[in-house]
């Protein structure tokens, strides 16, 4: 079976993908130098529209409508413009609701739609266009450490790294969120909870990461504007030791995160991207054997989110405590060893 | 490829949204057996994208297992030269994305019901209903952004029996045309049209300018009749040419196969289809359910009629935080034996969605893995029940229909680590009624038997007989109230080297008497005066028991299944059961 991935790599050849949600516009060429504002591709948002039942509000036939138009289509009209009257003693007009084109007549009804709005989607991450995608984006290659996530909040940002955690098994707290966070990426340990991220909403950091996110709080996350990225999962989890270490090696540096997140069907994940000032990164290999040795980590309880390394391949089943019979892996987690299921492990790339 | 050549090994690729199962069935002697599979992540996902990644990784495997060739490079060797390559290959698929849909229609409970029951049949995705029910205040506009907004796969209009009512579905569909007529060309959605007979020419006039449309037979063509079949027929179709065809990698796969690429849910109802009639008796049903991680498939034959729905919203794996969104966590809760804090179960939910192929290391878990099966095949059989014509069978109002056998399968509860706890999930989450012999789909073989009977039927039909299922036991479900602990029914069990058993159930308790796999005993059934075996109310007889991985069961605890409101007692006769069907 495959032993799925992650990928915490502290200097890597990265790739990002970066599609419009519509088909759009690309403003970018292969070879093209881009900075993280850098619009790649532009595309227009559907526009609000309203169906003017004409017939109905000035009370005539469909068929007389016509007679009390006051505008055509294809006419700019303001919020309140009228659009048709009925004369005579009823004197009964109709006003256009929102500024906007009147783009349809029919069956005594008018369509108005109002101006569309652009799309702009940014380069988020510095570095080198390698492949346009037409009509949705481009792909952008950039060396530096990359981190995939598990959970994310579906925004993106651009900023500084700042570590406010001394450990991987410390929850982000309120008093870590002060003034020398404003702006930045603020990178936790276990978890995040309400007063911590009330905090950081009024400091206006740019992003926040952590281990694990409370169920409870994941609506309000949805909520919040900029990203929240979870690296282990739901619940109280602390980071895993490999991502901890990596991001507070990364600590003041700039970094791109990325908290998109689609579990099937194109399934997307959260990512960090640092870039580096360098010539060549370490090829990510994910067909590269399970060996002692290999960097892992453990996906279900009671080892969620532990990261660590291989130090026996058992043949044969073992039993786990359910009572189920499966192969598996001895895993050192930093001096204590359990054996871990190849189902419930991931390869750290 | 020569088509007259005898097909003596077939291989079979099963694409499910988590997993990719690949089974090798060869002739041995005069019967076809199931030879090797082999297990692995489908790759449908980044970072592969290509489910023909898994396929490929899983033939090696099967390489390795059995010492065979089979590839050639990238490519399945077929026909087969001695020990090299296979006969056939067929690939089934539930992995790609469900239809989305709107449905549009007059009345809820009449048209847009039937275009339901229509649209579960296959892999789909209810995303609005369009009615003029609610109110609205200009419900042309509403169902116009539903439609642009949404941007569908397809927009399913009923409504209007033949010859009746006109200007409402005119309405809806010019809203229709209006919400689509707004979308790119390349996103609109098909239109499927099964309402009012006289309607068909405006419609295909209004609707056919600005998208394809496909017009079939009214779902309602009067008060008293349902016809879903043509519907039914063309979603399939539609799902096959968009979703299962359009899948990363499939090609490749379709290169090697002679045959079309079909659903799993359709290859594991042709299954049930099989086992109903092999067991012949019109007063039960036969039923599957396959419980998948992102959908449940139910299937069940009646009469020799068969009825397949595909519950999307009900998968193990991405089905459960929804449903506790919407309905309150209570339901899952109640099927723990042991304390357990809700946010921790809702962060196992939430971490089973990110990582669906994981499974339990800790009871805690595994408890909680068993609660979702449960409520995910009480909410399937619900939602399913409603679409089945159970005229002509044994029922008891207001319980299930008398079902043997049941089939189950499907990754979340084949994998369950003791076939007791199996079992035990299976009679809460089902809740049969009189007398049941239960199959498990251990090697997942089901689906892939209902695909390779298209095929080679002789080959399905002789693997099914050589037990390709595995047998739980005969169950007896007394339907019936007593006092807990009082006797329900008494039981004569003369075994096949003529030895014999008296015992006696009781209430409240789950009773389990050894009978082996393979193994059949008689079975003189004597049940109190209030209770029925399926043989009517306090009516003995003779039946013959197979027996199974657990034996031959009486679940007395009496149907509907009542679940003590006091928790420490809940939660001590969760334990009590558990212990009964062996821990």
């Amino acid at each position: 079976m495959f032993l799925p991935y992650s990928i915490v790599n502290p200097l890597t050849l990265v790739r990002i993908v970066r599609e419009l949600p519509r088909p759009g516009q690309v403003s970018v060429m292969e070879g093209d130098t881009l900075e993280p504002l850098h619009i790649v591709a532009q595309t227009t948002l559907p526009p609000n529209f309203s169906v003017i039942n004409i017939a109905q509000e000035l009370a005539v036939p469909p068929k007389k409508v016509k007679q009390a138009l006051k505008v055509e289509v294809g006419d700019v009209v303001r919020k309140g413009h009228v659009v048709a009257a009925r004369g005579g003693l009823s004197n009964r007009v109709c006003t256009a609701p929102f500024n906007g084109t009147i783009t349809g007549f029919g069956r005594g009804r008018l369509l108005l739609e109002a101006q569309p709005q652009m799309l702009n989607l940014t380069a988020l991450v510095p570095g080198r266009v390698t492949q346009v995608l037409p009509n949705k984006g481009a792909i952008i290659e950039t060396l530096g450490a990359f981190i995939e996530g598990i959970w994310g909040n579906g925004k993106e940002s651009y900023g500084v790294l700042r570590v406010v955690v001394r450990a991987a098994r410390h929850p982000i707290r309120p008093k870590h969120i002060d003034a020398s966070v404003q702006g930045a990426i603020v990178v936790g340990g276990a978890r995040l909870d309400e007063e911590t991220l009330t905090q950081a909403i009024e400091m206006q950091v740019r992003g926040i990461i952590v281990g694990g996110i409370p169920p409870a709080l994941l609506p309000r996350l949805s909520e919040v504007d900029f990203p929240i990225i979870a690296t282990e999962g739901i619940g109280n989890i602390p980071m895993s030791d490999v991502t901890f270490k990596l991001l507070r090696s990364l600590d003041g540096r700039e970094a791109a995160i990325c908290g998109q997140l689609r579990t099937r069907w194109g399934a997307l994940r959260p990512y960090i991207v640092v870039p580096m000032p360098a010539q060549k990164g370490s090829p990510i290999d994910p067909e590269s054997p399970l060996q002692i040795g290999t960097r892992v980590r453990a996906l279900r309880a009671p080892n969620l989110g532990s990261s660590g390394e291989i130090s026996d391949l058992p043949t044969g089943l073992i039993h786990l405590e359910t009572g189920a019979r499966l192969p598996g892996a001895q895993v050192n987690f930093g001096g204590e060893v359990a054996f871990v299921p190849f189902v419930n492990l991931e390869r750290l790339l | 490829m020569d088509e007259t050549r005898p097909i003596e090994s077939i291989l079979v690729a099963d694409c499910g949204t988590v997993v990719t199962k690949l089974l090798l069935l060869e002739r041995v002697e005069t019967s076809y057996r199931f030879v090797a599979q082999a297990e692995t992540l489908t790759t449908i996902n980044p970072p592969w994208g290509d489910v023909s990644v898994g396929v490929i990784e899983a033939i090696e495997e099967i390489e390795q297992v059995t010492g065979r060739t089979l590839l050639s490079g990238s490519n399945l060797i077929t026909p087969r030269e001695g020990l090299t390559g296979v006969d056939a290959f067929v690939v089934i698929l539930s992995a790609p994305e469900p239809l989305r849909l709107i449905l549009a229609g007059l009345v809820r409970e009449v048209s847009l019901e039937s275009a339901r029951r229509a649209a579960i049949a296959t892999y789909s995705r209810i995303e609005a209903v369009l009615s003029r029910e609610g109110r609205l205040q200009s419900p042309e506009e509403t169902w116009a952004r539903t439609v642009r907004d949404l941007a569908p796969d397809v927009i399913f209009l009923v409504g209007g029996v033949d010859g009746g009512a006109t200007r409402p579905v005119m309405e809806l569909a010019d809203a229709i045309a209006l919400g689509t007529s707004m979308m790119e060309e390349s996103r609109r959605p098909h239109i499927l049209y099964a309402g009012n007979d006289k309607l068909r020419p405006h419609i295909t006039k209004l609707l056919g300018e600005i998208t394809g449309v496909v017009v079939v037979d009214n779902v309602h063509p009067d008060a008293d009749t349902e016809h879903l079949g043509p519907a039914q027929e063309t979603l399939e179709r539609i799902y096959i040419d968009e979703r299962l065809s359009a899948t990363p990698g499939v090609e490749l796969l379709t290169t090697w196969s002679r045959m079309p690429l079909t659903p799993t849910a359709k290859a594991f109802g042709d299954v049930i289809e099989y086992l109903w009639t092999r067991e012949g008796n019109p007063e039960r049903g036969a039923l599957g359910v396959d419980v998948g991680a992102a959908s449940t498939t139910v299937a069940a034959t009646f009469q020799g009629r068969l009825f397949v729905s595909v519950h999307g919203e009900h998968g193990t794996a991405y089905g459960p935080r929804l449903r506790v969104e919407q309905e309150g966590i209570a339901g899952l809760m109640r099927w723990l034996p042991e304390e357990m804090e809700e946010d921790d179960v809702l962060a196992l939910l939430y971490n089973r969605e990110l990582r669906p192929w994981t499974i339990p290391q800790e009871p805690r878990e595994l408890w909680v893995e068993q609660a979702i099966i449960r409520e995910t095949l009480r909410s399937a059989l619900k939602s399913a029940s409603a679409t089945w014509d159970v005229r002509g069978v044994r029922q008891v109002p207001g319980l299930m229909p008398q079902l043997d056998p049941i089939l189950v399968s499907g990754g979340g509860i084949v994998h369950l680590p003791r076939p007791g706890q199996t079992l035990l999930t299976v009679l809460d989450g089902l809740e049969p009624v009189g007398i049941s012999t239960v199959f498990l789909d251990v090697n997942r073989t089901a689906p892939a038997l209902g695909a390779i009977a298209k095929l080679k039927p002789l080959a399905a039909t002789s693997a099914l007989e050589a037990g390709a299922l595995v047998s739980l036991g005969t169950i007896i479900s007394p339907v019936g109230k007593a006092r807990q602990g009082e006797p329900i029914m008494r039981m004569k069990i003369t075994y096949e080297d003529s030895s014999t058993l008296d015992v006696e159930a009781r209430y409240g308790e789950i009773e389990i008497w050894p009978l082996l796999p393979g193994q059949r005993a008689k079975l003189e059934i004597r049940p109190q005066r209030r209770f029925d075996v399926g043989l009517g109310p306090g009516r003995g007889g003779k039946v013959e028991a197979l027996g199974g991985l657990v034996g031959l069961v009486v679940d007395g605890r009496g149907r509907p299944l009542d679940l003590p409101d006091d928790l420490e007692q809940r939660r001590k006769r969760l334990r009590r059961w558990i212990w009964d069907v062996g821990g």
